[in-house]
């Protein structure tokens, strides 16, 4: 006899909850372990703030919620699909419907530490409760639960939708928009919000933090009892509508058909040039940058950043930074462009086998980089200077221009096969097709590697423009130039001596005793410490150190959140020296602490 | 006659662990050219790793190996140019279509764009690929990446094919095709490597066997003196140790 009984949704979901467990536990090894306490580590840092900032600066609160919202919204974009431990494709044969198991999915998905920390920072709702006294706590606590439900429930209908929609470049590309526009208003919001007015901003940005489901629970708990127990019905009624949402969206994904992040195509292709060597490598990779709905979301996000952040300060009227636009690009496509080796996966064999294809592929990777990002780069520059009518940036864009291109073809190759992070064989990709399956944690240092080392590259040319203008420019083109070649010749003769060693860490991971440790080998102490900075540098850095300083140059009157500004005015400077070189000092323990080791190590064991 | 001993391959005393697990230990192969060899052996057995590291696509901790008297890991370039190979479920140019992946690769070995042109061509239509113009391989099924796999082993007419389950996922159709290449492969005087667990298959198309089980070789030499006077199937089970399994527990699946 058959077996039909199907388990309930509770027994269900309790099964999820021990299978997510199951999986989490065996993936607690090396890496992920020392990334998920580390994760941990900053996670309660922030709840602790939180809860901190609810007893303190109330008025503060509800925007502080907005802020973990926007991290389960962004989150999942910015490290492709939210790791979902869980993938609905497991579950698709199961006799019951797509409702129960989402419900059950859904309980798969609190099992996991990211829901637990964030119940601690929401537990600053019954804490700013407690000033109207114990039904505000009571309410508070309740509103925390649902607020903690719907903030996960948006998350995975974000990432529902991507994996669905995403199926053409024109989604691929406006999510990266989106996501562009986010990362430019994390840094340069402060602009808009100063331009639209102080006290007003106020008034009108109080209500926004409420009206965003962040600020339900605020807003309950300010509330009178009947209003409380409406707002917190209606929360209840928002989770119903995202479960039913997400369910669609489950059964959906698990039926169609779509792999990998292809683009729909029309007509067969043109034939590929009959050229060999770099040529036809870099005619391949044109074809794979058209046709991976990953690349082009990335690179739309590279690109919507750089503009939209000097268009943010536009608002102000400051123009300083919209001859740079190009600049930023060129930067910014070079962070998403630094695992391509990764991206590609076991497909490394091929250049492998075929004699003297190293070298050929990774010109060739080169050539289509300066290919997809120099026309663009080179046209944002030239009218950013010209519309801006800053004539003094002139000798800094073109001498700056060419450095960042050249250096940013040479370093992504180099760090595409030193530092390259395995991911899932495109091929072997689940039904969210902008997750590429790697270590998000690791593409993400990549990332910042890319940003520090590409204006790096660049310091020369800067140096000469500062003493003579002019002259900086052949400095540029002489660096851009020399970086491009000198730093790909150091990539494919890495890759002819090491390209097995790299491809078997994509097929079958980091060998077990290995050889060249990683900031995971660091002790759980250093590993804290650098992922903090990592994450918080940018805080005294940017908002609090640069932006002062440029508003204070350019005698903006507006103190918006900025401590210095706050201060008297003896002591804004020495602020502002402190925040940059607290930043500074920052970024030099998160890059320095892990080398350090790295050659440390490789002395004792070398 | 010095061309009835030269060798196609030569395995000497390979070996490598993964973690505690030792894949494959202390291997020796010897493949005369001209022939079509078998490599056999139960999952997990270690034929895998054994072929990667013959053809250079994984180091291993100890041993050489030799095709054609060419070190793969010293004169690793020449012994490039000597072998086709098609691995287990690697990754290919997954955003390109079959016609742009053989185009791409001949161009980048050095062919000249007539003969990729003519070839490509050729390969396609041989393996039923042309009608897949505007799909591109990751959109393949498993039967296509295979076919576009073993179009990739032959387009330079490389001295020597090495094939990792060159057979799985094919349809029949297809698989009879593909046995019949190889067959005019060998007969030309090119030399041919497959591994399997399909003994019939073996039995079918080969005329050398080794037999591998734990990560050593068992048995090999040519295929009458390896099965003996039973079939291959039943030595294989004889020189495994293997039991068939399957006739205890699951009682609740007939009740």
């Amino acid at each position: 006899m058959a077996h039909l009984l199907t388990p309930g949704t509770a027994a269900l979901a309790q099964h999820m909850i021990r299978m997510r467990l199951a999986l989490m536990r065996n993936s607690l090894r090396g890496d992920n372990a020392s990334n998920l306490y580390a994760g941990v580590s900053l996670g309660l840092i922030l709840a602790f703030a939180t809860i901190a900032i609810a007893a303190l600066w109330p008025a503060y609160l509800p925007l502080t919620l907005a802020v973990w919202l926007s991290g389960w919204i962004f989150g999942p974009i910015f490290i492709g699909g939210g790791g979902e431990t869980l993938r609905p494709e497991y579950f698709s044969m199961l006799p019951t419907t797509p409702g129960r198991i989402a419900a059950a999915l859904l309980a798969g998905a609190f099992a996991g530490p990211a829901p637990a920390v964030n119940l601690i920072a929401l537990l600053s709702l019954p804490v700013y409760g407690w000033r109207f006294g114990p039904a505000g706590v009571l309410i508070g606590l309740v509103a925390a639960v649902a607020t903690l439900v719907t903030m996960v429930m948006i998350s995975r209908v974000v990432v529902a939708l991507i994996g669905l929609f995403v199926r053409s470049r024109a989604t691929a590309a406006a999510v990266g928009i989106v996501t562009g526009t986010a990362i430019a208003l994390c840094g340069n919001g402060w602009a808009p919000a100063v331009a639209v007015g102080g006290a007003d901003t106020a008034a009108w940005s109080r209500i926004l933090v409420r009206v965003l489901p962040s600020g339900w629970g605020v807003a309950a708990v300010e509330a009178p009892w009947p209003l409380a127990l409406a707002v917190l019905a209606a929360d209840a009624g928002v989770i119903a509508l995202l479960l039913a949402a997400w369910a669609g969206l489950l059964s959906r994904r698990v039926v169609s058909a779509a792999r990998g992040g292809v683009p729909p195509r029309r007509g067969i292709p043109r034939p590929l040039p009959a050229a060999g060597g770099a040529r036809i490598a870099a005619a391949k990779e044109l074809r794979v940058w058209w046709r991976d709905l990953v690349r082009i979301q990335l690179l739309a996000t590279a690109f919507s950043y750089a503009v939209v952040t000097p268009l943010l300060l536009v608002t102000i009227d400051v123009w300083i930074m919209v001859p740079f636009t190009g600049l930023i690009a060129i930067v910014m496509a070079a962070a998403s462009s630094a695992n391509l080796y990764g991206s590609d996966g076991t497909a490394l064999w091929l250049t492998l086998m075929t004699p003297g294809a190293e070298r050929a592929d990774v010109r060739g990777r080169q050539l289509a980089w300066l290919l997809v990002v120099g026309p663009a780069a080179v046209l944002l520059s030239l009218t950013g200077t010209l519309v801006s009518g800053q004539s003094w940036a002139w000798p800094w864009v073109l001498g700056l221009l060419p450095a960042l291109l050249g250096g940013g073809a040479g370093v992504i190759v180099l760090l595409a096969v030193t530092s390259l992070v395995p991911g899932t064989d495109p091929h072997k990709r689940g039904g969210n097709p902008l997750s590429t399956g790697a270590d998000e944690t690791a593409e993400t240092g990549l990332a910042w590697l890319v940003l520090v080392t590409v204006p790096a590259t660049a310091l020369p040319a800067a140096g000469v423009t500062l003493l003579a203008p002019w002259a900086g420019i052949a400095t540029g083109v002489l660096t851009g130039a020399l970086g491009a070649w000198g730093l790909g010749r150091i990539a494919y003769r890495r890759l002819e001596s090491h390209g097995i060693d790299l491809l078997n860490l994509m097929k079958y991971g980091p060998p077990p005793q290995a050889g060249e440790p990683t900031t995971a080998d660091l002790p759980i102490r250093h590993r804290i410490g650098v992922t903090v900075c990592y994450t918080v540098a940018w805080l005294p850095l940017f908002p609090q150190g640069l932006a002062p300083m440029f508003m204070k140059i350019f005698g903006v009157e507006d103190r918006v959140w900025f401590l210095a500004l706050h201060l008297p005015s003896i002591w804004q400077w020495p602020t502002i020296i402190f925040m940059i070189v607290l930043g500074l000092l920052m970024y030099g323990y998160a890059v320095l602490i892990p080398m350090r080791l790295s050659s440390s190590s490789s002395t004792t064991t070398g | 006659m010095p061309a009835h001993r030269e060798l196609a391959l030569r395995a000497i005393g390979l070996r490598k662990a993964f973690g505690d697990h030792l894949a494959v230990d202390d291997i020796h192969l010897t493949v005369p050219a001209g022939s079509f060899y078998g490599l056999v052996g139960p999952n997990g057995a270690g034929k895998t790793t054994t072929l990667a590291m013959a053809v250079g696509l994984l180091r291993p901790d100890a041993g050489s190996a030799e095709i054609f008297g060419v070190d793969v890991w010293r004169d690793t370039v020449r012994a490039k140019g000597l072998i086709g190979v098609l691995p287990d479920s690697n990754a290919m140019p997954e955003r390109l279509t079959g016609r742009e992946v053989l185009t791409c690769l001949g161009l980048l070995r050095g062919l000249p764009p007539a003969v990729v042109a003519e070839r490509t061509d050729e390969l396609l239509q041989v393996f039923e690929l042309d009608s897949a113009e505007r799909t591109l391989v990751i959109e393949y099924s498993t039967g296509m990446r295979k076919k576009i796999g073993l179009a990739v082993a032959l387009l330079h007419a490389p001295r020597l094919l090495v094939l990792d389950e060159p057979f799985e996922a094919v349809d029949p159709v297809s698989a009879a095709t593909i046995r019949t290449i190889l067959h005019r492969f060998t007969a030309g005087g090119g030399s041919v490597i497959i591994s399997s667990h399909v003994m019939a298959l073996v039995e079918q198309v080969c005329d050398h066997v080794g037999v591998i089980s734990d990560g050593r070789v068992v048995a090999a030499g040519p295929l009458a003196d390896v099965r003996g006077t039973g079939t291959l199937e039943d030595a294989f089970v004889d020189l495994v140790g293997a039991r068939t399994g399957g006739t205890e527990g699951l009682a609740w699946l007939t009740s």
